[in-house]
Order: structure tokens, then C-alpha cells, then sequence
């Protein structure tokens, strides 16, 4: 048998685009998604240094439609502090979620790799990438999916499937189904064999064949907007033309997982998954978080990350769940709870932030208040970049985007 | 020969504007034998900040360059300041100046003016963009300079105030204009026969006056001595201290004034705007049976059969507007498509964004770029941010991110 330790691996990032991002909004307004912070590092930055804990991991690629100069400083930093190399790769025109692995094979090719995962930036998990790896060269197959239970009512929003309990086959797979069929959801992580590439090109020889796509397909406004790709043979998704066709003929499985799993759609999401990411380097990298008692510096509570560079009074109390950015600045007696502070952010004394997420160089004022409740209509409180919000002043549940000067208190609003 | 150049660097003196000074001398001296003795003056539009309360429409492009009547907001007042002599206009920004650039080469170029830019590095307030532009502005000839506020369209009787302000000889004009409710605004209290100003009063509780500044100032030079270099207030503390001193006199604004800033004033300011057109230059509207009231339609626009436009539409360049489609009272932006059966009323359609058929856009919707609609779907008052699909029903004014 070939020993593992020669075997490369290669993995791939999907990244999406700019048109695709409106619900991050307003905070993709400046940054692109994969760019944002959640827990004191760029949304991409998990998935990332997951896969650093791939053995033998050769080269990671990010995929996505956003301008080559947008990654351009990031994917450079990133591979110098990780020693892995890291590419962005800029997709032309949409080819779907497997297309777009297939248009790019030749360069994830290069290292003659044995194995490929395929992630989705904006997954938020435990991304138990080396045991799935494990799994898979058992299975034989030339797929594995990670997958997950949910509760039965969440579980028509994500691609449904069925897994034998001893094998682990990939028996039926479904995406978004109206019925319910399972509550073992994909989590849009997966490891390929190349042997990928072959099923891929034969969905899309099969696609210029007859002509049309092989199943009914939902239009999103992406597509809408280019009637040419309709019946493109370059244009195939992963979900309905590769993994629904597959399932049952002993070619794919899956590999489920005990931990958490979210999808980042919504900033609101991303405040929950800091949250998450922050419990998680509490077991596997602790000294990341910061910790104090008031004496020498703020009082922290919980899982709480501070750059190096933020400034925090000794009397502000911190946590739990706080992210704070570089350079920003927290003031006396301020009280952040179960927030996203970004960079250059100013708190001004005794102001109290909770559930909220404040934008790159905003300004809380003296006792104002930043408050989000979950469950709103609008949820969490967003503050694009450079909002000042002015003493006293209260805002609650409420989207702000950028430049605006808050004056007066506001609540359940957008504020363009 | 006018030296054609954009100089959107902070505020530097450079020998090249020496050099235009001097070709703007010699040619105002040459000009001066002339039968008609076109002056040469200079102006500064104040364009300022972020647009926010014309989102989303401003998250496509600042502010001065959305459209408003088939052209770039900013346009109508370069055009205005060009007609009376105007050889040098100053944009005060502090906003996206790279955005502007790429404009400001095409206007210098079809129009035969100079635009530069001051870029404000913090807010100046009202007053202190003038103090940063001094050395463009300052020519030497003694001429008086025009300050233009970008969110403001009207007549721009720019030859009248010339005129008013060469007769009373004082040291600052300003152009007022009438409200119904002035306490929203800062009032100027004024002598109605000669024009005096005494003071302005910032909006007052209780009534002192019903006409406001309407943000059109012509300035002497000398005017630019009593500014600091610092965020100031042209109304709180630049006029006031002329008026003491006697040398500020206001003009009633004749015909219409709109601050166009904000979406239900844009659309007040097109049915003002258009009347005026119909007064001045009828020959610009469009006329046709299937038009009602004052329409202006862009030339490279296509218009189906069976339509029914106005009345107070304007329909940009490359529009589409496909047979059977009722508009009244909306702005259709560049590129935009409206398909068959679809009815229009009280609403901006921003820039390449799709009406589908037989929807039905009413009561201040706002589409910003790149915008789609389905078929059949009614929107009462949403807010549309760019690149969105619009795919179910919008029944009461809201926000869509």
C-alpha cells in the first residue's frame, strides 16, 4: 500500500463574489465577506488554518469572483505567516459550485495531489479535516462529505441527504427539498479523489448531449442576469449534477461530525460564529484570548480576543464573547457584551455595546448604547465604517450604514 | 488656447497655474476690445460630503454626478456658470475624488472649461472650502466669484446677479428664496427694497422672515480675507460679520429652487425643473400622443407602442421602455429596461436596473443600480440598495439591503 506520507494534498476554498454577498450587507459594502472579521481573524482565515492541519498539504487555493487586488495583500500575508502557499484564483464567469473545481483542475493538478478538499468559506465549523481524510481512504470512494444532524425545521434550508448507518454511503441526496426527508444535512466540506474531475466532465458531455440540464433548476439572480450560462456546458453544480446523481452507487460518503456547524449568511450570523470560533481556541490555542481582573487591565470575562494593539481601560469589564480589532479604543467604565468592535473603533466612556457589531473607524459616544436583539426584525445592531453614534444616545436593533452621525436614538431601523 | 488639465491634488501652487493665470490675463485683455466683453470669472461649487440621504443612489457614485434630468447633477450648474463667463470652476470635495476624475476629463473636454478640484482633507464647514481654494479662485483681475451649493438645481440667473452685484457694489451677493415653512432652514432677514441684508437667523421658533439663502453666493475677492483656513460656518460666521459691516445684500431668487438631496425632493425638483423647460426651451420636451405634460426623453432612449409617459418623466440615455408601460412622475436612469404592461408613478429607476412586466412601482420607490423586478410584483415605497432582485411583493415603504 502507498504510504500516506508521499500522497499530497491540495485544498480549495470557494470564496463567492460581490453580486452574491448583498445579505452581508451593509458590512460587505466595504470589505468583501471572506475578508470579514469573526474572532479577530478574516471569515477565510478559519478555513484556512484548518487546512494547515492537513498532512502533506501542498498548496491552498481560494476561488471567488471578487478582483484579483482585493486578496492581493491577504493571500501574500497569509502565506508567508502559515509557509503554505496560498492562491486566489479569479473565476471568469460562473461555472457553478463544480465547475468552477473542474475549470481550475490543471493548476490543482500541478502537484499531482492524491487528494482535494473542497471547503465553502463562509462555513463555520470545527473543520475536522485529517480524521475526514482518515475516513475517506477507507471508504474507497471518490468523494466524502461532512455532514451533520440538525433539528428537522432547519433542516429544509441546506441540501438534505441519507447515509447508510454502517457504511456511510451517500444513499440520496437532496437540496433545499419543500418535504422533509432527513435531518443529516451537507456542511460544504468535502475531500475528492481526481477521479472528481472525470464525473464532473461527464455531467457537463452528458449536459451538451441533451441539450438541457440534467435536473430542474432554481435561477439565481446571478444567472438571471447571464441568460447565456442557462445552457452552458461549462455551468455545473455540485449539489443537483453531481452529488444527487452520485448517491447510492457506492462512489461517495460521508463523515459526520459531533461539533458545531453554521453557515455565515448574515452579519448577525457572524456575531454567533465568533462566538463559536472563540470557545473553540479556548481548548485548542487559549493563550489567543485575553484574560485580566481589572488591576492591571480591563475585566474579562469569557471568551473575550484583543489585538496587541487595542487600548482597553483597566476599568471597562469585557465579555463575554467580544472581538476587538486593531488600534481600537476602549474607554472607561465601557461594557462590551456579545460584540464585533472593528478597527479604530473609539468607546467612549461608561458606553455599553452588547449584541452588536461596530464598523472600522466608528465612534460610540459617552453612555450611548449599541443593542441588538436576536430575534428581532432586523437583529443584531450593525455599524458600518465611520458612524458616529453621539452621547446618550440609544440604538437598538437597528443598521446603520456608513458615514452616518447618529444624534437622536433609533430603533428597529435602517438608516441609509 | 485654454490649457486643458484635472488637478485633484491638496491645494498646491504649481507653475503651470501660473502660467494659465497669465494666459487668462492676456487673453481677458485681448477679450476687452471685443464687441461683447465676456468676463472671465471663476467659481466654486461646494461639493462636500458622502450623499447619504440620496442612498442608494449615491452608493453607485457620489452624489454630484447622479443624474437629474438626463444629466449629472453637477452638469447643470457647470453649464449655467459656462453661459455667463465662467472660464475656471472649483469642485470642493472630500469625497472620492478618483471616482470624479474620470468625469471632470469628459465635461472639460465637451464644455471648454477648466474644473479642478480642493480636496478637503477633514470637513471645512461651509466657509472654509473657500479659504483652501483661495489661490484658484484669486486671479488677480479683481473679478468677483461665483459659490455654488451641488445639492441646489434652479433657473441660475446667473447674468441678473452679476448685474445686481455691480450695482450695489457691495462686497458679497447672496441669492434668497421664498419658503412656506422658513423654520426648517436658516432665514435671512433683509431690507425688501435695496436687497440689504441685516442678519440670518437660524431656524427661527417664531417668524422673522420667509426667504432663505438658497446657496448661490457671488463674492468679491476680498471677501476671501476674512475666512480662516479652518472648518467655519459661512452662515454663522462669514456673511454676519459682512453684514455688520454693510456689504452683504440678498436677490430673490426668480423662478424655482429645489435642494434636490434627498429622493421625494429630487422628484418635487424634476416637475420644477421641467416646467421651467417648458417656459424656457419647449423645444427640449417631448411631445407625441402617447405624451402627457412636460416628459424628457433622451435621444438614444427606445419607447414601445401603446406607452402613456408623463406627466414629469425624464428617460435617460439607452433606456428601454417596452410597449403598453405607463410612467408619471419618475426618473428612468441610463441603461435602465422597463418591460411591457408595467406602471411607474412617484419613483427613481437607477441606472441598468429591469421593471418586469406588468409590475407595479409606486409612491417614492427608489431602485438603486443594477436592480431587477420581477413580473408582476408590486413595490409600494421600497429602498432598493444596488445589485438586488426584487422577487416578492414590497407592500409598505421598507429598506431592501
Amino acid at each position: 500500500m502507498v504510504s500516506s506520507m508521499d500522497e499530497k494534498v491540495v485544498a480549495v476554498i470557494m470564496v463567492g463574489g460581490p453580486t452574491k454577498g448583498t445579505r452581508f450587507r451593509p458590512l460587505s459594502l466595504n470589505i468583501p465577506k471572506p475578508l470579514f472579521p469573526i474572532a479577530g481573524q478574516p471569515m477565510v482565515h478559519h478555513p484556512i488554518s484548518a487546512c494547515k492541519r492537513i498532512p502533506n498539504l501542498a498548496q491552498i487555493y481560494l476561488v471567488g469572483f471578487y478582483e484579483e487586488r482585493e486578496f492581493a495583500l491577504y493571500v501574500s500575508a497569509i502565506s508567508n505567516e502559515l509557509k503554505v502557499p496560498v492562491r486566489y484564483l479569479r473565476e471568469d464567469k460562473p461555472h457553478g459550485s463544480a465547475g468552477g473545481l473542474y475549470h481550475f483542475r490543471n493548476l490543482i493538478m500541478e502537484d499531482d495531489p492524491s487528494h482535494i478538499f473542497l471547503l465553502n468559506c463562509d462555513v463555520c465549523c470545527s473543520f475536522p479535516l485529517p480524521e475526514m481524510l482518515e475516513a475517506h481512504r477507507k471508504y474507497g470512494g471518490i468523494g466524502t462529505l461532512l455532514v451533520i444532524k440538525v433539528s428537522p425545521e432547519s433542516a429544509s434550508q441546506f441540501g438534505e441527504l441519507v447515509a447508510d448507518p454502517v457504511t456511510n454511503e451517500l444513499l440520496h441526496y437532496t437540496e433545499k427539498p419543500e418535504t422533509f426527508v432527513s435531518d443529516r444535512i451537507n456542511c460544504g466540506v468535502y475531500v475528492f479523489t481526481p477521479d472528481i474531475f472525470t464525473a464532473i466532465r461527464d455531467v457537463s458531455s452528458q449536459t451538451k448531449d441533451t441539450g438541457k440540464s440534467a435536473t430542474l433548476r432554481r435561477v439565481s439572480s446571478v444567472e438571471a442576469l447571464q441568460p447565456a450560462t442557462r445552457n452552458s456546458t461549462d455551468f455545473v453544480r455540485l449539489d443537483q449534477d453531481i452529488l444527487s446523481p452520485l448517491a447510492g452507487k457506492k462512489q461517495l460518503y460521508t463523515y459526520e461530525t459531533m461539533d458545531f456547524w453554521e453557515q455565515i449568511k448574515s452579519p448577525g450570523m457572524s456575531l454567533r460564529c465568533s462566538e463559536l470560533y472563540l470557545s473553540q481556541f479556548r481548548l485548542t490555542s487559549p493563550q489567543v484570548l485575553a484574560s485580566g481582573d481589572g488591576t492591571k487591565s480591563a475585566i474579562v470575562t469569557g471568551d473575550v480576543f484583543i489585538h496587541p494593539s487595542a487600548k482597553v481601560h483597566p476599568t471597562a469589564k469585557i465579555g463575554p464573547n467580544v472581538s476587538i480589532s486593531a488600534n481600537a479604543r476602549v474607554g472607561p467604565g465601557v461594557r462590551l457584551i456579545s460584540c464585533i468592535i472593528l478597527d479604530d473603533v473609539e468607546i467612549m466612556e461608561n458606553a455599553v455595546v452588547t449584541n452588536a457589531i461596530v464598523g472600522w473607524k466608528s465612534s460610540i459616544g459617552r453612555w450611548s448604547r449599541a443593542e441588538g436583539v436576536y430575534n428581532s426584525k432586523l437583529g443584531v445592531t450593525i455599524l458600518g465604517d465611520s458612524v458616529a453614534v453621539e452621547d446618550e444616545v440609544v440604538v437598538t436593533s437597528s443598521i446603520v450604514l456608513p458615514n452616518k452621525t447618529l444624534n437622536v436614538s433609533v430603533q428597529d431601523e435602517i438608516i441609509l | 488656447m485654454y490649457r486643458l488639465s484635472v488637478d485633484c491634488l491638496p491645494h498646491v501652487l504649481s507653475f503651470l497655474h501660473y502660467v494659465n493665470i497669465s494666459f487668462n490675463y492676456s487673453r481677458f485683455r485681448s477679450e476687452i476690445s471685443s464687441k461683447e466683453r465676456r468676463i472671465k470669472m471663476k467659481a466654486l461649487i461646494l461639493v462636500g460630503g458622502f450623499g447619504t440621504r440620496l442612498r442608494p443612489l449615491t452608493l453607485s457614485f457620489p452624489k454630484p454626478l447622479v443624474d437629474f434630468a438626463n444629466k449629472p447633477m453637477i452638469l447643470h450648474q457647470i453649464e449655467a456658470l459656462k453661459a455667463v463667463g465662467v472660464d475656471e470652476v472649483v469642485l470642493a470635495i472630500n469625497y472620492q475624488p478618483e471616482v470624479m476624475l474620470n468625469f471632470l476629463k469628459d465635461f472639460e473636454a465637451k464644455l471648454e472649461i477648466k474644473i479642478t478640484c480642493s480636496q478637503e482633507t477633514e470637513p471645512m464647514g461651509t466657509a472654509g472650502p473657500l479659504a483652501l481654494a483661495r489661490d484658484k479662485l484669486v486671479d488677480g483681475s479683481g473679478e468677483p466669484f461665483f459659490v455654488l451649493n451641488s445639492d441646489v438645481i434652479s433657473e441660475y440667473p446667473l447674468k441678473e446677479m452679476i448685474e445686481f452685484h455691480k450695482a450695489h457694489g457691495g462686497e458679497a451677493s447672496i441669492m434668497v428664496t421664498k419658503v412656506d415653512e422658513p423654520s426648517k432652514y436658516g432665514v435671512v432677514v433683509m431690507d425688501e427694497t435695496t436687497g440689504k441684508v441685516e442678519k440670518f437667523v437660524e431656524k427661527p421658533k417664531l417668524f422673522v422672515g420667509n426667504k432663505i439663502n438658497a446657496g448661490i453666493y457671488l463674492l468679491n475677492p476680498s471677501v476671501l480675507d476674512k475666512i480662516e483656513l479652518r472648518p467655519t460656518s459661512i452662515e454663522k460666521e462669514t456673511f454676519p460679520k459682512i453684514a455688520a459691516a454693510q456689504g452683504l445684500y440678498a436677490m430673490v431668487l426668480p423662478g424655482f429652487w429645489m435642494d434636490i438631496g434627498q429622493p421625494r425632493d429630487y422628484i418635487t425638483g424634476l416637475r420644477l425643473y421641467l416646467d421651467s423647460l417648458r417656459k424656457k426651451s419647449p423645444a427640449k420636451l417631448t411631445t407625441g400622443a402617447h405624451i402627457v405634460g412636460n416628459v424628457l426623453v433622451d435621444e438614444t432612449a427606445k419607447i414601445g407602442e401603446g406607452c402613456l409617459i408623463g406627466p414629469d418623466v425624464a428617460i435617460g440615455p439607452g433606456c428601454v421602455v417596452e410597449s403598453g408601460v405607463r410612467l408619471s412622475r419618475c426618473t428612468v436612469m441610463r441603461g435602465a429596461r422597463i418591460k411591457k404592461h408595467a406602471c411607474i408613478s412617484s419613483s427613481i429607476i437607477g441606472w441598468h436596473s429591469t421593471v418586469g412586466q406588468w409590475a407595479r412601482i409606486e409612491n417614492m420607490t427608489i431602485l438603486g443600480e443594477d436592480v431587477h423586478v420581477c413580473d408582476e410584483i408590486y413595490t409600494n415605497g421600497g429602498v432598493v440598495l444596488p445589485h438586488k432582485e426584487i422577487k416578492s411583493n414590497i407592500l409598505k415603504p421598507e429598506i431592501v439591503m
